[in-house]
């Protein structure tokens, strides 16, 4: 049965739902498509929709960033980053590059790419120099990390890995026992590669409702009254609301590659901390291509703690779905994405850019 | 950046294909998709240059609509600032 988005809203509508519902979505795609789609102002008053961590960009550790700037400003490598990450600023005194931007501005040879196909090209094309790919991403940007590197890669190209999963950082606000949300729109393509069951656990522990969602208004508006009729009557299941292209396995040749290449390690995220089991390294079969092993470290240990967001920037809160991106002072004021504070301003994924690019100028902050 | 985009398979060597969305063509890895029979004229989500699940034609129309119209919003406003 297929719905169209108008069918949905009024079933949506014809809901005897409680007091306000907030409904909490993990994927900067379903954000894009809600404020660009304006499905806030289509629902019913007492259905919120938050953005939660669903921005690859913006939870990306301060570290990672100082390191791929580090690297490219006193080694001689070519630096790759998909190009979200370039623009995001770093805690530096002010005479010092304070994103990959304005070191390549400083001279450093920093490329932006839009594939791992690109650093496949780019260190086949420099077979002399050390080619660096910083890859930031989650499930879905670091399984073809992964493909690439089972397929098999010149012995020039290292990566720079801060990869995420997304489903620790919910269970994280999860087990909290404090989440500021009462069901979980989950992310379409993070499945399509994962697979259903890694969002089980949402409905099995905490007994909240879940849908996966795909990014036309009918699969997002589908999966929103799928979630609320399992408030309503109390029957919970994990609905796929994308089956288009979401298979309860996933894609098994994905999950192959990410496991050959890649092991699960405790993880930071910007603003937020260590999330248990969240990231990706790679394995030691895999050392001859890691930056962090090969090339000479500027890592800081002490950056873990002084590198959250910027002073005064509140992408912490937004990032964890705790306050609107338009409930920050900085909002629209002194960060706009011309001139980004924080990095939810500067990715397209980042909730601060999508609101702001819906139309939202104004803090409430 | 987990925003997969439809994309009709053209040309197959190997792992690599050749793939067309909106008039435009771009190379595609066919790698993350051993488990399935893809062939030329097949739908397919590309994210980062890696196609990661097939999908039908129906399917693929129905995405690019919405991606249209977000890009078209996102456009209106760019010209609006």
């Amino acid at each position: 049965m297929s719905l169209s988005a108008q069918q949905w809203l009024q079933r949506i509508h014809t809901l005897n739902l409680p007091a306000p519902v907030k409904l909490m979505n993990v994927c900067g795609g379903h954000e894009r498509s809600i404020t660009m789609s304006g499905l806030r102002g289509a629902l019913p008053k007492a259905i919120e929709l938050i953005p939660g961590p669903g921005c690859p960009v913006c939870i990306c550790p301060e570290e990672d960033v100082f390191e791929a700037i580090q690297l490219a400003l006193h080694e001689p490598v070519i630096l790759l980053a998909f190009g979200d990450m370039l623009r995001v600023p770093v805690n530096v005194p002010k005479h010092q590059p304070r994103s990959l931007e304005q070191a390549k501005a400083a001279g450093a040879d920093i490329r932006p790419i839009a594939s791992p196909l690109e650093a496949l090209q780019i260190a086949q094309d420099n077979p002399s120099q050390a080619v660096v790919f910083f890859a930031a991403g989650f499930e879905t940007t670091t399984a073809p990390v992964a493909s690439m590197l089972a397929q098999g890669v010149p012995d020039n190209l290292y990566l720079l890995l801060s990869g995420r999963l997304t489903w620790p950082a919910v269970a994280m606000l999860l087990n909290t026992g404090q989440a500021a949300f009462h069901a979980l729109i989950a992310p379409g393509h993070v499945a399509t590669v994962m697979g259903l069951p890694e969002w089980e656990f949402v409905i099995q522990q905490h007994q909240m409702p879940a849908a996966v969602a795909g990014f036309t208004a009918e699969s997002l508006l589908a999966a929103m009254y799928s979630v609320l009729r399992q408030l309503e009557t109390g029957q919970l299941a994990l609905d796929n609301c994308y089956p288009q292209v979401v298979r309860s396995e996933g894609n098994p040749t994905a999950q192959a590659h990410l496991q050959q290449v890649m092991q699960v390690v405790d993880a930071n995220w910007r603003g937020v901390g260590i999330i248990p089991a969240s990231g990706f390294s790679l394995r030691p079969e895999y050392a001859a291509h890691d930056a962090r092993q090969q090339l000479p470290s500027y890592a800081d240990e002490a950056r873990r703690y002084a590198g959250a967001m910027p002073p005064g920037c509140d992408c912490a809160q937004v990032v964890l779905g705790k306050i609107y991106p338009n409930q920050c002072v900085l909002y629209g004021q002194a960060c706009t994405p011309r001139h980004p504070i924080g990095p939810c301003m500067v990715s397209d994924e980042g909730a601060c850019r999508i609101w702001w690019a819906g139309g939202l100028r104004q803090s409430q902050g | 950046m987990c925003l997969g985009i439809p994309m009709q398979v053209v040309e197959i060597n190997g792992f690599n294909a050749r793939c067309e969305a909106k008039g435009i063509e771009r190379e595609v890895s066919l790698f993350m998709l051993q488990h399935e029979d893809i062939q030329c004229g097949d739908y397919v989500v590309v994210h980062v240059g890696y196609a990661i699940q097939k999908m039908t034609e129906a399917e693929a129309q129905s995405a690019w609509e919405i991606y249209d119209q977000m890009l078209a919003a996102e456009d209106a406003q760019a010209r609006g600032t």
